[in-house]
């Protein structure tokens, strides 16, 4: 009898701890990936900046200074005490929905053809991950997974609902496209960067010793 | 009333000046700007602002900020902490990826000027602080040290946590150098540094920089020093590289100065190809065919008139100048026999020999008529003289055109084939009419054309089928054969004559394998002591050229022919040569001047003849005679 139980918990410990390394195997994809998309973002941002005129460059200051993203919609954290005092969960989900939010937006880049489909393939695969990632974890506390898989789509759904209108409304797109080109580059640039952070905390915080305290 | 006057003045004057007395007063202030700002950990930031030009009234500057997508405008909650002219914004009032509009106004008693306006994102202007607690240490690697430096990431950069992820650089550099060494550490917070100069101090600085910010500063410098390793090893190694090099460049002085018979001993010349006459490209090309027709086709042997001479002088020049003068030109196969090709050059003075040849022909005449007088048993020499002369006419009548090579065409035919070998058989027949058949025979195959020799061949009557036979093989001999044979039939006539006469001393049994062969070669093997020449058979399976029995002495070389036109034999004796013996034949000077006959008539009694004459003599008797005439054409 005991013997069974030690089989059972050993048993336990290695399929709980199969998924942990994966998990941290795609947290380090996942980082790595936005790390990539921040870059771009910038790149593409700076470019634009370059490209302007200086009397453009100061409209679009001032025009920026007015801007807003529709990701600001989104309830995400904004400072360091919000961001580590939420959930491994809730930072996982909100980088899901800003991820979603520009695979659908990354359409309407200013770019080559080339680099616009290459950013939207790579927020695709970021998202498909993070998917991943929240199911890992909502398995681990959960025992029913299918019930999981519908109960985390619903969740994502009911939060961006929350959040308001999912930033897909039609008004904020038109008020994006008169300063498109300016905004849009803003926002993915301030959105990758966020996503960024969010991930890189929420693995460090369940991967301390992954280049997070060296 | 001048006081009062004095009063409105000053009065005046002051009002007057007091504007200028306190200009700025009536100017508000300048604009201040905002030089910077800078958040340490991405938590709090900082703005500093530089003021404008003071005109002395006390200004006050006031920070204002409005968050995006807010109006509202809110103050600089902290003008100290950060020092002057600065604005702290703490933990609590500063948001991220919240852009920020900051302005500054500078407020005087007339009035404020605002700044320009300053967007910013809190994100962007990180600029952490330097590394703290840099520790460079000495440790060793197998005898060999390296610097191993490590740092501390800044007080307030939270990268536990994750919020900041630093990366780090670090540079050094040499006491005394001005150039420092950088190095890319990544995100990790220890270094090692190799290849140092021993004894050396190093400076020691590292940095470091968000993923998205600016560079800190560079952290305070460490000082360390490397300690001296192993000079001796060092030394000792250098002694050695220097001794090596030292013999080295020996080495390669002696190789220089004997490089010529190195080159020689290691790599000896490959001799080439030393065919005279070949053209070594052929090898080189590499085309097996052309090679081997330029071997066939090339004048091999080579010629020239020296070595022509060397060769066999198939025939002798016998020149009779009362009678017709026998110009022969020499025979082409001559040449075809020394040079064995096609259209190679010859003079007409080499090659005459054989029964055109002068020489030989008229020796061989006179003997036979000495003979012939001797014996008295041959026909009277007059008539031999005749026949002689006769003979010396055919070649007259003779063409060249038609110069056929003769069966025996080789390198060295140095022997007439003996178309006489029917002859023998006239030894035991009527002596008159073996003679007179032989001179017919000669006469017909050599100085007539076929058509008359016909004639003569009906005179014996003899109708011997061999005779028939042989005559009608005289008769394609003669038609195929060089002129150059005709002296040989004619000498052969002569040494048939002489057949005949010694073939009634013995029988010629030896003769009778002499049968009609085609080609069968007698040699002169000696002259005897009644100045005749004795002939011996060549080996029947040696074809020309083939060595003599040296048993005897050997009468078969001409050695060559002195200015009276005499033909000198050389003889030789069983291995060695004789001298030379120039012989007149007094008898025929009457006849021919020109006849030079040597050695082989001589009245003499010198040791060129005779000395040898054994009893060998009878039996050694050939069928017809061989006279190499090759030493005869080094004198021509």
């Amino acid at each position: 009898m005991n013997r069974v139980i030690l089989l059972l918990s050993v048993m336990c410990v290695g399929v709980s701890s199969q998924p942990i390394t994966e998990n941290q195997r795609l947290f380090s994809i996942a980082v790595g990936r936005v790390q990539y998309l921040h870059l771009v973002a910038k790149k593409l941002f700076s470019d634009f900046e370059n490209s302007l005129q200086l009397e453009d460059q100061r409209l679009l200051n001032k025009i920026a200074s007015k801007e807003f993203c529709h990701s600001d919609n989104f309830l995400s954290p904004i400072d360091k005490h919000e961001t580590q005092g939420s959930s491994v969960q809730k930072l996982l989900s909100v980088s899901y929905r800003l991820i979603e939010s520009w695979e659908f937006f990354s359409r309407f880049l200013v770019a080559s053809f080339a680099v616009r489909t290459q950013v939207t393939s790579k927020l695709s695969e970021l998202k498909m991950g993070l998917l991943k990632l929240i199911e890992v974890r909502t398995h681990r506390h959960s025992l029913d997974l299918t019930n999981q898989n519908s109960c985390l789509t619903d969740h994502l759904t009911l939060q961006a609902n929350q959040d308001g209108a999912g930033g897909f409304s039609e008004s904020s797109v038109l008020q994006l496209t008169p300063y498109g080109n300016s905004e849009l580059f803003a926002c993915f640039k301030k959105d990758m960067h966020k996503v960024e952070t969010y991930l890189t905390v929420a693995k460090c915080r369940l991967f301390p010793e992954a280049n997070c305290t060296l | 009333m001048m006081k009062n006057l004095s009063e409105v003045v000053l009065l005046l004057l002051l009002l007057f000046f007091s504007p200028y007395a306190q200009g700025t007063r009536y100017s508000p202030p300048e604009k201040p700007a905002l030089t910077r700002c800078r958040s340490p950990e991405k938590e709090t930031f900082t703005c500093w602002w530089e003021p404008g030009s003071d005109d002395g009234l006390p200004t006050t500057y006031a920070l204002y900020y409005r968050k995006e997508n807010s109006d509202t405008v809110y103050e600089c909650p902290d003008y100290h902490t950060a020092g002057e002219n600065s604005c702290f914004f703490n933990k609590n009032d500063t948001s991220i990826w919240v852009n920020y509009n900051i302005t500054v106004a500078a407020t005087n008693a007339l009035g404020s000027t605002f700044s320009d306006p300053v967007d910013i994102d809190v994100v962007y202007i990180v600029k952490p602080n330097s590394p703290e607690e840099v520790v460079v240490t000495v440790m060793e690697d197998k005898g060999w040290p390296f610097l191993r430096a490590s740092w501390e990431p800044p007080n307030k950069a939270d990268t536990r946590s994750g919020w900041i992820t630093l990366i780090y650089e670090l540079r050094i550099r040499l006491d005394g150098e001005d150039d420092w060494e950088m190095h890319l550490a990544g995100q990790q917070k220890m270094f090692n540094i190799f290849s140092l100069r021993s004894g050396g101090t190093y400076h020691v600085q590292v940095r470091c920089k968000p993923d998205h910010g600016f560079w800190s500063e560079w952290s305070s410098t460490f000082n360390v020093k490397v300690p001296d390793y192993f000079h001796r090893k060092k030394s000792t190694w250098i002694l050695i590289t220097v001794f090596c090099a030292f013999i080295f460049l020996i080495l390669t002085w002696l190789l220089h100065m004997n490089s010529h018979s190195l080159k020689h001993c290691i790599l000896p010349p490959v001799p080439g190809p030393k065919i005279r006459g070949f053209d070594k490209q052929l090898l080189k090309s590499g085309k097996s065919e052309e090679i081997f027709s330029a071997l066939v086709v090339s004048d091999f042997p080579p010629i020239t008139s020296s070595n022509c001479e060397d060769f066999l002088v198939e025939y002798l020049e016998v020149y009779i100048p009362e009678e017709q003068e026998l110009m022969l030109e020499e025979s082409k196969d001559l040449h075809d026999n020394c040079l064995k090709s096609e259209g190679s050059t010859y003079d007409n003075d080499s090659g005459r020999g054989s029964c055109d040849s002068h020489t030989l022909l008229m020796d061989k005449c006179r003997r036979s008529k000495e003979e012939g007088r001797l014996t008295d048993q041959e026909e009277s020499p007059i008539e031999a003289q005749r026949h002689q002369k006769k003979w010396n006419e055919g070649p007259l009548a003779y063409s060249h055109d038609d110069i056929v090579s003769p069966d025996t065409s080789s390198g060295r035919v140095k022997t007439w084939p003996s178309v006489f070998s029917p002859l023998p058989q006239y030894s035991s027949l009527n002596q008159m009419s073996s003679l007179e058949k032989v001179k017919q025979h000669c006469l017909s195959d050599s100085l007539f054309p076929p058509s008359s020799s016909s004639s003569y061949l009906t005179q014996p009557g003899h109708d011997n089928n061999k005779e028939a036979l042989g005559a009608s093989y005289w008769d394609k001999q003669h038609r195929s054969l060089h002129p150059q044979t005709q002296a040989l039939w004619q000498i052969q006539a002569h040494s048939e004559v002489n057949i005949s006469n010694v073939g009634r001393k013995q029988a010629p049994v030896d003769l009778q394998p002499l049968a009609l062969r085609p080609t069968e070669y007698v040699e002169v093997q000696r002259i005897n002591e009644e100045d005749m020449v004795l002939l011996q058979p060549v080996m029947s399976d040696c074809g020309a050229g083939c060595p003599r029995p040296r048993q005897e002495d050997d009468y078969s070389k001409v050695q060559g022919v002195n200015n009276d036109n005499m033909l000198l034999l050389q003889r030789e004796v069983a291995g060695h040569k004789a001298e030379r013996c120039p012989c007149e034949d007094q008898e025929m000077n009457g006849a021919m001047d020109s006849c030079v006959l040597s050695s082989i008539v001589t009245q003499k009694p010198t040791a060129c003849i005779d000395t040898g004459t054994p009893a060998r003599d009878d039996t050694a008797l050939a069928v017809s005679g061989y006279v190499d005439t090759a030493t005869i054409f080094t004198t021509y």
